[in-house]
């Protein structure tokens, strides 16, 4: 029914009760056809998420429940693989090998990319072009390319190690000490991620009215004072986004350990995917689902670290500047 | 519409996507050609070009089959081949390393050759390599060639510098660690060794049999041995290496490159026997200097093994729609004329060893072959005690292999590392189910 219909419909009543119901009619009406544009909307989405990720991921958890072969007729072990992978020392190794890296680099990157778009901020309108673009330039640089580099710079005779020569310390073995190993990947890490996390922050800084800063201001605020009442609680909702997707990147890091140091030494740099991805390339059945299950797996652990991650930062609205 | 033009548009291509993956190897143009996809793992350089050059010369010989020739490096194998075989694209032939023939076989991943190729190709492959590639009878990889894992290279200049004698190699690991000791001078280093888990996990295969007559699993594979005192002096040998700074502690390579040793930055390199082939072919000037003898055993005893025997052989998959055309083409390449294998073994600098009688019998005539001082070093000292590859699943070599790296690297002390290595094997042997299971 449209809304012609209706005005049609409804015979005329001067009464002030004619004339709501007529109102609420019509509202109904546009409604369901803002709601219909709105399915239409989304429809292409929804179809080609259905086909590319719903039906693939209902499709993995039913194959979970096998022993898929490729020669042979896949074996029904149930849930036998969720408890091996559960077992699995070396999966929750991983999964604190990636907790471990998002915490040495999230908290990082975002730290010196508040810093950097502070400092950004101030800047004249000239300046701040040339540094925006200085400081996103990591950002387009190859995950390959900066792991080649650095594994170079790492090298007992690299510049890093040359450096700390000149300090009369070293050679360290960064690559190939468990100890140093991660956090050497780090560094790379967080230089090829903090480009963008300075801009979205720089953004977040630029929403902020500069007459807060000038009340608080005069009111005697310092620097810190502004910092903790002013600019973080602004930036609140860009920082949960930042730490969100920064965990939840940073866990399914793959590339850097890969090429730098192939999950060693002894599964020191061995992420969840490099783990997953290192079982796959194994070449029995059994390793077929136990890297499908453990795919499956992280996907839980990580929305479960999403969630926690939300619970602590309770998102708010953003309070209007 | 726009969203149904979308939802066609999203079938059309699944539908071709699926369409596509179904072509599988084994193909047939309409012109009745068949065309088999032949995967070759990226081995030194001049075997590319040894395995290009035959396979055009058979595609040029006949006109029935083509073989499509597809080199994938090393470090890409293992997810490119599960990928293909999932998408019903394995390829029709396909190097496959000893270790992996009776595991593939388990899985029904070759196809019989028995019924392929004429009984003759067998009975010329040599006794010693037949059970390598024979499963409960049957035949099911083509042996190439077979190549001892670890032989000790090392520059008789800086070995005489040193004051040592290089005619009097170091026989037991305490006066190899002695050599490498005096050996390490300066930038250079006393040798190199494997120290990444996934590399000592194979490299040591042949120092474990030397260590304790077996590997860390028992007969029937129904439990791991790997804490026994035996093992623990070999994880104490490799520490040694390691932490007293005898071998490289970053290496740019690994295991099966002789790049470091060729470039002078080290004095002594535990290799397999193909480091011969690269010396020979890459690092020319160093082959004057080079001696090789068995890698030294944990007692002395010489007749201990320290090497296992591996090698390449090429296999028909089980799932080829061309299986004849595809076992014709290996018996063309491995089975056929002696020529073709001994062409080969020459252009190896004959740092690998024959499967076939006959092929010897092509080589007899050739000098080079058995005047070689370093592969006679190897066939009389080497090969006579060499083991077969483990047969077992990856997991337990790679857990042993990082019990090694972890005592290297300080991980964890020499005990702690077993026990870990142990624990893991047994639970490899409890999920993947293999009690009972080893091969007889």
């Amino acid at each position: 029914m449209t809304a012609l219909d209706s005005r049609v419909a409804v015979p005329a009543d001067p009464a002030p009760d004619g004339v709501a119901q007529r109102d609420r009619r019509r509202l109904l009406a546009r409604h369901r056809r803002d709601n219909r544009t709105a399915y239409l909307m989304i429809a292409p989405m929804v179809v080609l998420l259905s086909i590319f990720v719903v039906w693939p991921l209902i499709y993995s958890v039913y194959l979970s429940t096998f022993k898929i072969s490729f020669y042979e007729e896949p074996e029904f072990v149930g849930l036998d693989f969720y408890q091996y992978v559960l077992d699995s020392p070396r999966f929750w190794e991983s999964i604190w090998v990636g907790l471990y890296y998002a915490l040495l680099t999230v908290p990082t990157g975002i730290v010196i990319a508040l810093l950097l778009a502070s400092f950004i901020k101030t800047l004249s309108r000239r300046a701040a072009a040339y540094m925006k673009t200085t400081v996103y330039l990591p950002a387009v640089v190859s995950t390959v390319v900066a792991s080649v580099l650095f594994v170079f710079m790492y090298q007992d005779e690299g510049v890093i190690n040359w450096m700390l020569g000149l300090l009369n310390s070293g050679p360290v073995n960064w690559l190939n000490d468990p100890g140093y190993a991660l956090p050497a990947i780090a560094v790379p890490g967080i230089w090829l991620s903090f480009g963008i996390t300075t801009l979205i922050l720089l953004a977040g800084l630029l929403d902020i009215p500069e007459n807060y800063y000038e009340s608080a201001q005069l009111d005697g605020a310092g620097f810190f004072q502004r910092l903790f009442r002013i600019t973080i609680p602004l930036l609140k909702n860009v920082l949960l986004y930042l730490f969100v997707t920064g965990f939840t990147l940073a866990i399914q890091l793959f590339e850097l350990p890969l090429i730098m140091t192939n999950g060693g030494p002894v599964d020191a740099t061995t992420t969840p995917n490099l783990y997953i991805f290192n079982s796959f390339r194994d070449l029995t059945p059994y390793a077929t689902s136990f890297s499908l299950t453990a795919s499956l797996m992280l996907f839980v652990v990580l929305g479960a670290i999403s969630l926690v991650i939300f619970r602590l930062v309770n998102s708010d609205k953003a309070i209007d500047g | 519409m726009r969203r149904r033009g979308i939802v066609l548009l999203a079938i059309a291509a699944v539908t071709a996507s699926t369409a596509l993956s179904g072509c599988g190897g084994g193909s047939e143009d309409p012109a009745g050609k068949t065309t088999v996809t032949f995967w070759q793992q990226k081995f030194e350089d001049y075997q590319q070009a040894w395995f290009k050059k035959h396979v055009d010369q058979y595609n040029a010989s006949q006109d029935k089959v083509k073989v499509d020739l597809q080199v994938v490096p090393a470090d890409t194998w293992a997810q490119k081949l599960k990928a293909a075989q999932a998408a019903g694209k394995a390829p029709d032939i396909a190097t496959t390393s000893y270790g992996n023939v009776a595991p593939g076989v388990a899985q029904g991943q070759f196809a019989a050759l028995d019924d392929l190729l004429p009984a003759a190709a067998f009975t010329d492959i040599k006794d010693n390599v037949k059970g390598f590639v024979t499963v409960g009878g049957k035949h099911y990889a083509y042996p190439m060639l077979v190549e001892p894992s670890t032989v000790l290279y090392y520059r008789t200049d800086l070995v005489t510098a040193a004051g040592l004698d290089p005619a009097s190699p170091p026989r037991t690991w305490d006066e190899l660690i002695t050599w490498a000791t005096k050996l390490t001078q300066g930038k250079v280093k006393g040798m190199t060794i494997a120290s990444a888990g996934p590399d000592l996990g194979w490299s040591s295969w042949g120092l474990q049999y030397n260590a304790c007559g077996r590997l860390p699993v028992n007969d029937d594979w129904s439990k791991s041995t790997a804490t026994e005192p035996c093992f623990e002096k070999l994880l104490t040998f490799y520490k040694t290496l390691y932490q007293n700074g005898l071998i490289p502690k970053t290496p740019k390579v690994g295991y099966a490159d002789g790049a470091p040793y060729g470039q002078g930055e080290v004095a002594m390199m535990a290799g397999g026997s193909w480091v011969i082939g690269q010396l020979k072919n890459d690092f020319k000037a160093m082959v004057p200097k080079t001696a090789v003898a068995p890698f030294p055993s944990v007692d002395g005893d010489p007749a201990k093994t320290t090497a296992t025997l591996g090698g390449w052989t090429l296999t028909v998959d089980a799932k080829s729609k061309g299986k004849q055309q595809a076992a014709d083409f290996v018996k063309y390449l491995l089975a056929g004329d002696p020529a073709l294998m001994a062409d080969f073994f020459k252009t190896s600098g004959f740092s690998k060893y024959t499967v076939r009688t006959s092929v010897d019998q092509a080589l007899a005539s050739n000098p080079d072959a058995s005047s070689d001082p370093f592969m006679k070093v190897i066939s009389d000292k080497v090969v006579p005690y060499g083991k077969q590859e483990p047969a077992y699943p990856w997991d337990i070599s790679l857990a042993f292999g990082t019990a090694i790296e972890s005592a290297m690297k300080g991980k964890a002390d020499v005990p702690t590392s077993l026990k870990t290595a142990a624990a893991a094997i047994d639970d490899v042997i409890k999920k993947q189910s293999l009690a009972g299971t080893a091969p007889k």
